[in-house]
């Protein structure tokens, strides 16, 4: 198993970071510094910024001042090899296609024009679907497959790049809990063979549990590093306002209710 | 039976399913982008350049008449795009306002263009409402270059024009050129209902480019399906109107090639397997 942080270049870096989308700093002055092989999450209230960060980094959003850094470069040169997982609601579902189609538009970038993908793509898109346990489910259209299942299909798309860094936006919510289970799966399998991840997370009581490094977020960072040792109580508080008490720790009764008033 | 002898049937029938094939088949990008207001905008605001075209040109000349219309129905959707994103204008508002202006202007050209003496004018109030009998042999050939262009560069770039529709955020991390395959769908949207304005006229093109869509998607289960069953619906209806309407002199023809489209539209979502009713089953 690989330490976190050990000896590995940071594959996500920003300097400084401020974006702003006209109404007040949606992130301000963020310096942050993922470790390559970690399985880490951004983790912060509603409208922390979260999001933002990921789009920062993959040079979707253009930051008002600072800079991101993607595998140790500019994102406009690097950001086609990470594996994108963009939130489950920011596509039209009720699109003509089925799950190995939607699978293979993650090869359609080494095609190019006129080139139709072929046998060797449509294999290579089931096998990630079979990865994520979707096999079966091929040739269903993508609008009759349930909210995890349609999780489970983006993820596979960015399986089938094979990148060295994930980078998923809220890839649990609203995901069942054998979805759950499978998307955690890939992501640790993925991980231990070297790969890097950093997802948005927005359950508090699963982190300690998923994922071993953390950023905590709320338009600035306000923590960051591994879980066991950032996941504070004080940290917690300052980054939620005060109303999160120790709030990740699964074995408390009730205190999924405490995370959810404080997103 | 007269109609496989008249040539001016054939030439109207032929005209007719090259319209009503790329319209039908690009309103399948429309659709899906929800850009079908869109459409609406482009092809009342096409009425000034339809009469630019004209007055340019001096007499009734096809091409010059489309790209007339392109300009303005392009230049149409750029004010509407500047009401909404710079000024901060709710988007159908913008639309509402670019669509009244463009058409407002189309009127008042082709009521002063009509009070000049001088014969080639005349007819010219045909791109209302549309008139299947104007096409002329002559027509064919602008349309059937257009048909191939638009068609075939669908085809070329089929892939990246369907990540950037389903999934925008996904191709621009990627590195794909998503700016330019939106400026790409948006001219070739324009083209859609310029094309066909001849035929269906400017009050009602849009919905030729909607509703074979609309149709189709109830039946498709892959984007090229899609395309291609909309297509041939598109050009399934405008043959059907382009012959009722040829067969009974004076009856404008977009109003029925619309009819035809609606009722298949309609049609399709009570029994298309894919959404609507059935779907819910």
């Amino acid at each position: 198993m690989v330490t976190p942080g050990a000896d590995l270049a940071p594959l996500v870096a920003t300097d400084r970071l401020t974006v702003d989308y006209g109404e007040g700093p949606a992130l301000r002055d963020v310096t942050l510094t993922v470790p390559g092989g970690v399985m880490g999450a951004v983790v912060g209230p509603n409208g922390a910024g979260k999001s933002t960060l990921l789009k920062s980094v993959l040079g979707l959003l253009t930051p008002r001042s600072g800079r991101a850094l993607l595998l140790g470069d500019s994102p406009h040169r690097t950001r086609h090899r990470v594996g994108y997982v963009p939130q489950r609601s920011s596509v039209d579902w009720d699109f003509p296609a089925d799950a190995q189609t939607v699978v293979t538009m993650g090869l359609y970038r080494g095609l190019g024009p006129f080139r139709r993908p072929g046998r060797r793509e449509r294999e290579r898109a089931m096998q990630a679907l079979e990865t994520v346990g979707m096999g079966h489910l091929a040739k269903r259209q993508i609008g009759r497959l349930s909210g995890g299942q349609q999780q489970r299909v983006f993820l596979a798309r960015a399986l089938v790049q094979d990148p060295e860094l994930y980078l998923l936006d809220e890839p649990l919510a609203g995901v069942d809990a054998a979805s759950e289970a499978a998307i955690i799966a890939v992501l640790r399998s993925e991980r231990e063979r070297g790969k890097t991840v950093l997802a948005v997370h927005h359950d508090l009581v699963s982190l300690g549990d998923y994922f071993d490094w953390v950023a905590l977020v709320n338009v600035t960072l306000r923590a960051q590093g591994p879980t066991a040792t950032t996941l504070s109580e004080e940290a917690l508080a300052d980054t939620y306002g005060g109303r999160v008490v120790l709030a990740a720790r699964p074995d408390r009764p009730g205190v999924r209710e405490e995370a959810a008033v404080a997103t | 039976m007269p109609l496989e002898l008249d040539p001016t049937v054939v030439t109207v029938a032929a005209g007719a399913v090259l319209l009503g094939l790329t319209s039908g088949a690009l309103g399948t990008f429309a659709v899906l982008r929800r850009q079908s207001l869109l459409g609406d905008v482009m092809s009342h605001a096409a009425l000034p350049g339809v009469v630019g075209g004209y007055l340019v040109a001096g007499t009734r000349t096809l091409p010059a008449m489309l790209a007339g219309a392109l300009v303005t129905g392009l230049a149409a959707a750029a004010l509407a795009w500047t009401l909404h994103r710079r000024l901060r204008v709710k988007s159908e508002a913008a639309l509402g306002a670019a669509l009244g202006l463009g058409f407002a202007l189309g009127v008042v050209l082709l009521s002063y263009v009509q009070r000049q003496p001088g014969a080639g004018s005349a007819g010219l109030e045909t791109f209302l409402f549309g008139q299947a009998a104007a096409t002329l042999r002559s027509d064919l050939v602008v349309l059937m270059v257009v048909a191939a262009l638009c068609l075939g560069a669908v085809t070329i770039f089929f892939g990246e024009l369907e990540l950037a529709t389903f999934d925008p955020t996904y191709a621009r991390a990627r590195g794909h050129s998503v700016e330019l395959y939106d400026a790409a769908l948006t001219g070739l949207l324009a083209v859609a209902v310029v094309i066909g304005l001849q035929l269906v006229g400017v009050v009602l093109m849009s919905a030729l480019v909607v509703a074979p869509a609309v149709a189709a998607r109830q039946f498709a289960r892959s984007l090229r399906g899609m395309f291609w069953l909309a297509g041939g619906t598109g050009a399934a209806c405008a043959l059907t109107g382009a012959l009722v309407s040829a067969a009974s002199p004076g009856l404008a023809t977009g109003p029925v090639v619309v009819l035809v489209a609606s009722v298949v539209a309609g049609l399709a979502l009570l029994v298309g397997p894919e959404r609507g009713r059935s779907a819910e089953a």
